[in-house]
């Protein structure tokens, strides 16, 4: 059955990309929208079908005729005098964002519907559907989440000899699922919300997280760094985190599972080469970073899955070791709560797990340790709906490594989305808390938003294929708070320490772009978009507040932090949760702070850590 | 007061889906449920089930045995492990019901299981309460007699509360019938008066029925609480286990009840320690199986019978002897003569505490009787010496003589050292000899019973 998207959607499309009937693909964007929104929470749905009868309204107040009956002259009328409304800017920049995702699909036909060659078979899981498993089952271990964490706290139990029971919210999705199908149909099924987590805040930040078998490590980048040091001496001798101790061989053994490798300049692509050159101009330390990704064959696509099967998320590497160790994986399963037995001698004691399968019936399971994973963002809720949120500090001391995107164009093609998606680490400012690296996206998918709307986006977007994206993230201040039982509401107010380092990235980004050669430098800030000059950028940033920055974050950390001080860390040094006994927390939300580099590594060895040490106990 | 437990009947009917069949079955359970202490919903009982378990045209087991977990309010949870037989298969169904305040009747009545063989899943499905047909007569089931047995894991349970000056004793005596020889563990925590950190140790001894004695100490080490009982450096006396090891020995044995707990001293005297010490039995007999190596051999035991045995006091007595006895056919008698080490108990005579346990009843009836008799007067006498020493009483129309052997040959030696730091030796024998005569007054005193014991006594004298 063939659906329309409602009129407002499709004049908004229209308006947007100044869509003037020519190009064929401009077409389908309204439907693509459409499908999109439809996997995002009903508040990012309402607020972009909301945004849409609004702008329509205005352009019937306007002109008398709603924007899809209006030519396309009539329409660039409406978006300037919209555009000519300074506060109207970071608002239509939001809407902006699922629009360019839907048109970056259109625009450029995915190469995956013919792949080079076929996509290589994954290492066998043991997943089995929550419909198809009984109600009422038992275990000796339960890993609530199958990310990074969960999966080597899995493996580590599982080795150990303990029937383990993997609980995945999301759905197992095989490599061969990836290379057949476009970016953005996997888009909607591979993230939480349909990507669209809001930070709610100063500025509001987008939150992207992982939600499938694998996690996060299915869609993030495959950037592999190890914890630094003096993070590392930090965790353990400020906070006691007594599982730091020893990480760095758990960090080997990580390494290894991970096959973590320098990238090879082969397949770095275009926006990676034109970072290394522009800081070998500057004289900054770059590299191609490590990463889980051997025989990487660019495809660009590491935020939507590999197609490759080359990155080595842990549905590909950790996971089939633990279903060889005898774990069982359970997908489509939403735990409602954590049993617990509260008149056990000592204390309330984990008993198991509540769990809702989709059609909304519920099975248990009980086992006497229950392991929560389900990331920094889910494991405070999660805590509390089962009882156990009492620590006044859990869903606090919240991390995110909020990071900025800034775009160059240049004069010759660079085609951003063929290469490597994050290739390279420029590591000048990492002691400063500035980590910069060379990250493109699939079109439409980078957290780097086009300036201007109707022509002037559309122009951008004609010429996307000479800009080349780099981004930045900084180690920041434990500003944030996840709230809620049933639903996460995050909040996060940027600390004024951290809006400095970020205007600090952002003319750092802008330097090394021009010294790669860049005409001009895309700022991503929707009231001074774009610089020909490093002397223009320095002027333009002069004016700019952290607050009208466009800033995304990916790394949530810390909110069950593990410490020696009960006041402040939910968790005791070996990962326990305080309060109850029986319940280990193996994420990013027990990392006592901020890990200050792409947390996979960080995580992985805590989980391998805090399990294998729960281990050596119970033995 | 009595301790009371708990009976009820259900029955429950259902559906199952065994994994190998495309059509789902009939299936009915009728339960009866025993508990050792009264059902109340806010807490959490357990009580072992029997009963019948039928699945239409597979299964018909009317030996079904399992238990059952009850706890409505606490864990919201009621669990349901039952073991059946299917076509010569053992099958255990485990399911339980999930118990929700927002849906009081379904979830009490609901109950999801799931079918294993091995631990492998073989089927699941879900029955439930006939609360039509089944409420009224679940109702007038329930009972609440007098419990069989208490649970003796709990009588295992450490009792040590971190005062200083108390010492606390797990020991455990066997008789191997297949040799003859005689195994002894002590397990022993001890908090010493000046208030210095309490510490575990404890010896082991074969007792061959010739041989010399061979015996090894373990400890002293740190003492940390473990709460079902005595763990200490990979040595523990758990309920239902003893294992261990200490040069040369090592052992790993399993603990089988068979017989109510034995308070040889006054059953208060163990609830509140106003006494210098108390001793008891959580079973009055235990059957024991596994292995004991030891330097020059092995023990391989199958039920062999014993007992284990607990104290908790202030310390060891002046002079004491103590007899475990196993008569046969369930009968046990536990003898323990003591003088105190108190200021002005020390010049009594050795009190006695005698348990006779005969036919399912203990004589005398009252544990004070044979201590302190009436007023003094009819006290039972014991004449404590080596390698002989005897105990005599009467009570009501009863009494009784002991005596008990203790060759030197067969006897070993141990030094104790009490929490306020004096010295006691012990003198041990798991292959001491006994003659125990019964008689009754019937116009005169006509012997009743006479048992004698040769080499499978365990007796120990200890002095200063």
């Amino acid at each position: 059955m063939s659906h329309r998207p409602p009129a407002p959607l499709t004049g908004l499309v229209a308006a947007f990309l100044a869509d003037d009937g020519t190009a064929d693909w401009a077409r389908n964007v309204p439907r693509r929208l459409e499908t999109l929104l439809g996997t995002m929470p009903a508040p990012a749905r309402a607020a972009v079908r909301g945004a849409a009868a609004v702008i329509d309204a205005y352009a019937v107040a306007r002109t008398g005729g709603r924007l899809s009956g209006l030519g396309p002259a009539q329409r660039e009328d409406v978006m300037a005098s919209l555009v000519s409304r300074r506060a109207l800017l970071p608002f239509l920049d939001a809407v902006k964002v699922p629009l360019l995702l839907a048109a970056g699909t259109e625009r450029i036909p995915h190469q995956g519907a013919a792949p080079a060659r076929p996509a290589p078979d994954d290492p066998p899981l043991d997943c089995t559907p929550s419909g198809q498993w009984p109600t009422r089952s038992t275990a000796d271990a339960v890993v609530i989440g199958s990310g990074a964490g969960g999966a080597m706290a899995a493996r580590t139990l599982a080795r150990a000899g303990l029937r383990v029971v993997v609980l995945e919210e999301g759905e197992h999705h095989s490599t061969a699922s990836f290379a057949r199908r476009a970016p953005l149909d996997r888009f909607g099924d591979l993230y939480r919300d349909g990507g669209a987590t809001i930070a709610v805040g100063s500025p509001p930040l987008v939150v992207p997280v992982g939600r499938a078998v694998g996690g996060t490590t299915v869609v993030n980048s495959g950037t592999c760094y190890r914890t630094p040091d003096d993070v590392l001496a930090r965790w353990s001798r400020r906070h006691g985190f007594a599982a730091a101790e020893g990480f760095e061989a758990d960090l080997d053994e990580v390494e290894r599972t991970l096959r973590v490798a320098p990238q090879p300049l082969d397949v770095l692509g275009g926006n990676g080469l034109l970072a290394l050159a522009g800081a070998q101009h500057l004289g900054w330390a770059a590299a191609p970073l490590n990463r889980n990704a051997p025989g990487c064959a660019g495809s660009c696509q590491c935020v939507v899955g590999c197609p490759t099967g080359a990155k080595q998320s842990v549905q590909l590497s950790v996971l089939p070791q633990a279903c060889a160790a005898g774990a069982r994986i359970v997908t489509s399963a939403r735990v409602r709560r954590i049993l617990t037995d509260p008149d056990r001698p000592g204390g309330a004691r984990a008993a198991g797990v509540l769990v809702r399968r989709p059609d909304g019936s519920e099975l248990e399971i009980l086992s006497p340790l229950v392991v929560v994973a389900a990331g920094a963002l889910q494991t405070p809720p999660l805590l509390r709906r089962s009882g156990l949120g009492g620590h006044p500090r859990l869903g606090r001391n919240l991390s995110v490594h909020p990071a900025i995107s800034v775009a160059g164009r240049f004069s010759r093609p660079v085609t951003s989305w063929k290469g490597v998606l994050q290739s390279v680490g420029v590591e000048h400012l990492r002691t400063d808390g500035i980590l910069i690296e060379a990250t493109a996206a699939p079109p439409g998918m980078s957290s780097f938003v086009l300036p201007g709307v109707g022509r002037e986006l559309r122009r951008e977007l004609e010429g996307a294929d000479r800009l080349a994206t780099i981004g930045a993230m900084i180690a920041d201040r434990p500003s944030g708070r996840v709230h809620g039982r049933d639903r996460t509401l995050i909040r996060y107010d940027l600390a004024p320490r951290d809006a400095r380092r970020l205007l600090r990235a952002q003319r750092a980004i802008g330097a090394l772009l021009f010294a790669a050669g860049a005409e001009e430098v895309l700022t991503g800030v929707p009231h001074a978009p774009r610089a020909r000059t490093p002397a223009q950028l320095e002027e333009l940033l002069d004016g700019v507040t952290a607050g009208r920055l466009h800033v995304s974050a990916f790394h949530p950390t810390g909110t069950a932090a593990a410490g020696a001080d009960p006041e402040l860390s939910p968790a005791d040094p070996d990962g326990h949760l305080r309060g109850a006994r029986g319940v280990l927390i193996a994420d990013g939300s027990v990392l006592p702070s901020c890990p200050e580099v792409n947390p996979q590594l960080s995580i992985m060895a805590a989980a391998l850590a805090i399990t294998r040490r729960f281990v050596a106990k119970a033995s | 007061m009595t301790r009371r437990g708990t009976v009820f009947e259900e029955t429950m009917l259902g559906r199952v889906r065994l994994v190998a069949e495309d059509r789902d079955r009939p299936l009915r359970l009728d339960l009866r449920a025993r508990a050792d202490r009264v059902l109340l919903p806010h807490r959490t009982t357990r009580a072992r089930l029997t009963g019948r378990v039928r699945i239409a045209g597979r299964a018909d087991d009317p030996e079904a045995v399992g238990e059952l977990e009850i706890s409505p309010l606490a864990r919201r949870r009621i669990r349901y492990r039952i073991t059946f037989t299917l076509e010569g298969r053992r099958l255990t169904l485990d399911g339980w019901k999930s118990v929700s305040p927002r849906h009081p009747l379904a979830s009490m009545t609901v109950l999801p299981y799931t079918l294993y063989e091995d631990g492998e899943r073989v089927g699941d499905g879900t029955l439930r309460f006939p609360l039509v047909t089944g409420l009224l007569p679940f109702l007038t089931s329930f009972r609440f007699p007098p419990a069989a047995v208490p649970a003796a894991d709990r009588d295992t349970a450490s009792r040590w509360d971190g005062k200083p000056g108390r010492t606390e004793v797990w020991y455990t005596t066997l008789t191997d019938q297949a040799t003859g020889s005689g195994v002894w563990l002590h397990h022993e925590v001890v908090a010493p008066t000046d208030g210095s950190g309490a510490y575990a140790h404890g010896w082991v001894a074969v007792f061959p029925k010739d041989g010399p004695v061979e015996h090894a100490r373990f400890g002293p080490f740190p003492w940390e609480a473990a709460p079902q009982g005595f763990a200490a450096e990979g040595i523990r006396a758990l309920p239902g286990r003893l294992t261990g090891s200490a040069e040369p020995f090592s052992w790993a044995l399993t603990e089988e009840p068979d017989g109510p707990p034995l308070h040889t001293f006054p059953g208060w005297s163990w609830r509140r320690p106003w006494l210098p010490a108390s001793q008891m039995l959580p079973a009055a007999r235990a059957r024991y199986s596994g292995t004991v190596r030891y330097g020059t051999g092995e023990l391989r035991l199958d039920g062999a019978p014993g007992a284990s045995a607990r104290i908790y006091g202030h310390g060891n007595a002046r002079r004491w002897a103590w007899l475990h006895a196993d008569l046969g056919g369930g009968d046990i008698l536990e003898i323990i003569a003591a003088v105190s080490m108190r200021r002005g108990l020390d010049r009594l005579p050795p009190l006695v505490f005698l348990r006779l346990h005969r036919d399912g009843r203990t004589w005398p009836r009252r544990v004070e009787r044979s201590a302190v008799g009436w007023a003094g007067v009819g006290r039972f006498r014991a004449d404590i010496r080596l390698p002989e020493w005897r105990v005599e009483g009467r009570a009501g129309r009863r009494r009784i003589r002991v005596t008990v052997t203790q060759p030197p040959h067969r006897t070993l030696a141990l030094g104790y050292t009490d929490p306020d730091g004096s010295a006691a030796v012990c003198r041990n024998s798991e292959t001491a000899d006994a003659v125990v005569s019964l008689e009754r007054w019937w116009g005169r005193w006509r012997p009743e019973a006479a048992w004698r014991l040769s080499g499978t006594a365990h007796a120990e004298v200890g002095e200063r």
